[in-house]
């Protein structure tokens, strides 16, 4: 799980642009929308297209974006749990 | 600035030219890092400008007009775009979102909280008559300043160029334009 | 100075002419078809296509509107260097190539016609339209020309098809603007021109009276309107305050209405603003689609036509109301005088644009 998240840190700075973030910058339970990282509704698009590229998941409605992309702990969590 | 070189490119650095700007601007602004290339540029020249000449930031917030224009549109943005995905896998939202031209009025307006009049044109090469035609126009109705920019950037060609135009400065609407007489230097 | 517009014409899929378009607008017939493997994951889209190849079919639309122009204004007015050539669009002929695509149609269009000017080509997302047409105006009032013949052109692509798709804003099912259930955008392409003149002699069927056109960042962000429709109602304001009219004046707005949540919630709000929600108003795009580049001169063009037939086109795709302010959508077609016609547009980048037509 652990390895996970720091994949997930590498992997949204390096599909979002975020230049001067470091891994260590990013809190596995901060919140990812509406704190430090800035990060917008554009953003949250980028992180669905993330999900399918690395991990095959597939978000048809971005309006679900918002819970799984709350924290890199709730990321972690959808990636990692079954679906149906 | 006005003829005078104020920050020449590091060939060195790790940076790209936009960033060592950025740095050297000492701004602030987190939006930055999600712009395309012309954005950048755009937002840049006119910080650079607004440095220079505090009474920009002095007029009211509908008064000025920004007029842009180009002869590649947004093509530098397009090629990246298409490659996200014909060869990354998926179509880019955040590449999407940029391509467009009039996106980088967009941004300037964003940044300074501009509500004015907005125009992005395409010429072969940068059109002075146009401007000072438009700018004469705008300033005559519910404009008091226009700021303007030439942007053309394409791979490694970048060509930009911006002015700012008020009522009581006339005579330099009327000049000939070349693409020196700004802060930052283009390579081939 | 008296601006004059008319001898409008449209290329879509409704048809070939003015008539054709205008005659299945009034039958409340639209454009949008389903279209199978269309998509990037090669699914069924509602799209607004016409039916001809894709191969060549941006310099098509464009030579064949502006040929049939030239039949219905004296033509040494093309070759005059007192009249200029405006194009609106967007992406140009982008199936053909990513660079220099705009700048070569436009100039194929120079040689074609034999026009003294290089075209004038506006690209200012969605709202390029209205501003193409505001622009031109400004310069003939300027005295720089006489004549303008303003043409608006995109087509579906790949590119932008798959773009809006990355954004979540492509409906399922054809656009319903301003309704409870709509769901995006459905893209369309197609082309149309409008002229407008100093003189009014120049038209063979009575023109309208161009009166005033403005512009306005809604200063907010680059693909999300303004909640609060600031950009609008900035923009119909200086509008309304340069033609030195009143918003009870207005008769009709052709609205932009595009059936994204956020672009038809944000026109309602600015309406609301400016005191215009019981003012009879429709979006095109149910007829249409999104014709990004082309959309402020074909619903511009249908505004002349709806004020010389004196009917007001339903707003196709609305049923129920869906904003946080009501507006008075047109339900079905109305018979009524049309005397003055409030045209807005939106689009990425900020972009809000107005204004006024009336008969003279």
């Amino acid at each position: 799980m652990t390895s996970l998240k720091e994949d997930l840190k590498k992997q949204i700075i390096e599909q979002l642009n975020l230049e001067d973030v470091q891994v260590s910058d990013i809190q596995d339970d901060a919140p990812l929308f509406g704190g430090g990282l800035g990060l917008d509704s554009i953003d949250a698009l980028e992180l669905i297209v993330l999900l399918e590229k690395h991990y095959g998941i597939k978000i048809t409605n971005p309006e679900k974006g918002k819970d799984v992309f709350y924290s890199i702990n709730s990321m972690a969590e959808y990636i990692t749990s079954p679906k149906g | 600035m006005n003829g005078e070189i104020i920050f020449r490119k590091d060939e060195i650095s790790a940076d790209d030219f936009t960033k060592q700007i950025y740095k050297n601007s000492k701004l602030d602004y987190s939006k930055f890092y999600k712009m395309d290339l012309l954005s950048k540029f755009a937002f840049l020249g006119t910080e650079i400008l607004k440095a220079h000449s505090k009474k920009i930031t002095e007029y009211g917030d509908d008064e000025i007009a920004l007029l842009f224009s180009n002869s590649v549109s947004s093509a530098d943005t397009d090629i990246k775009f298409q490659k996200s995905y014909l060869e990354e896998g998926s179509p880019s939202p955040s590449l999407f979102v940029y391509t467009l031209p009039n996106i980088l009025i967009g941004e300037i307006a964003i940044r300074n909280k501009w509500f004015g009049e907005n125009l992005f044109t395409i010429f072969p090469k940068f059109d002075s008559d146009f401007f000072a035609n438009y700018c004469n126009i705008l300033l005559s109705k519910n404009t008091e300043a226009c700021l303007c920019g030439w942007i053309n950037i394409l791979d490694e060609n970048v060509d930009v160029f911006l002015f700012f135009v008020e009522k009581t400065e006339v005579n330099r609407i009327n000049s000939p334009l070349n693409s020196e007489a700004l802060s930052i230097l283009y390579k081939k | 100075m008296k601006i004059f517009i008319g001898a409008e014409n449209i290329i879509s899929p409704l048809g070939s002419s003015i008539k054709e378009n205008f005659s299945k607008l009034k039958d409340n017939v639209s454009g949008i078809k389903v279209f199978n493997n269309a998509g990037f994951k090669k699914e069924d889209i509602y799209l607004s296509k016409i039916p001809i190849s894709p191969v060549g079919k941006y310099g098509f639309l464009l030579d064949t509107c502006l040929k049939d122009i030239q039949k219905n204004i004296p033509p040494e007015l093309f070759t005059s260097p007192k009249t200029i050539l405006i194009l609106s669009t967007t992406k140009g002929d982008i199936e053909k190539t990513l660079v220099g695509t705009i700048e070569n149609s436009a100039g194929a269009l120079q040689n074609k016609f034999s026009l003294k000017r290089f075209p004038i080509i506006v690209s200012n997302g969605c709202a390029s339209g209205v501003i193409a047409i505001n622009t031109t105006a400004n310069l003939i009032r300027a005295g720089i020309y006489d004549n303008a013949i303003i043409v608006g052109c995109d087509v579906i692509s790949d590119f932008v098809l798959y773009g809006f798709q990355s954004l979540f804003a492509i409906s399922d099912e054809p656009c319903k603007p301003f309704d409870k259930n709509r769901k995006g955008i459905t893209l369309g392409e197609g082309c149309a021109a409008v002229v407008l003149s100093n003189t009014n002699s120049i038209f063979k069927e009575p023109p309208i009276e161009y009166i005033e056109g403005t512009s306005s960042n809604d200063a907010n962000h680059i693909s999300g309107p303004s909640r609060t429709g600031e950009g609008l109602v900035r923009t119909v304001k200086n509008t309304l305050a340069l033609a030195d009219m009143n918003e009870k004046e207005i008769d009709f707005i052709s609205a932009h209405g595009t059936g994204t949540i956020y672009n038809d919630d944000m026109e309602s709000m600015a309406f609301g603003r400016l005191g215009l929600n019981h003012v009879p108003l429709n979006s095109l795009k149910g007829y249409f689609g999104h014709t990004l580049g082309a959309a402020g001169v074909i619903e511009t063009a249908v505004c002349l036509q709806s004020m010389r037939n004196n009917i007001l086109i339903k707003s196709l795709g609305f049923e129920n109301q869906g904003t946080p302010k009501q507006l008075n959508i047109i339900f079905e077609n109305i018979k009524q005088e049309i005397r003055t016609v409030l045209k807005t547009a939106s689009g990425f980048g900020g972009c809000n644009a107005s204004l006024i037509l009336k008969k003279i």
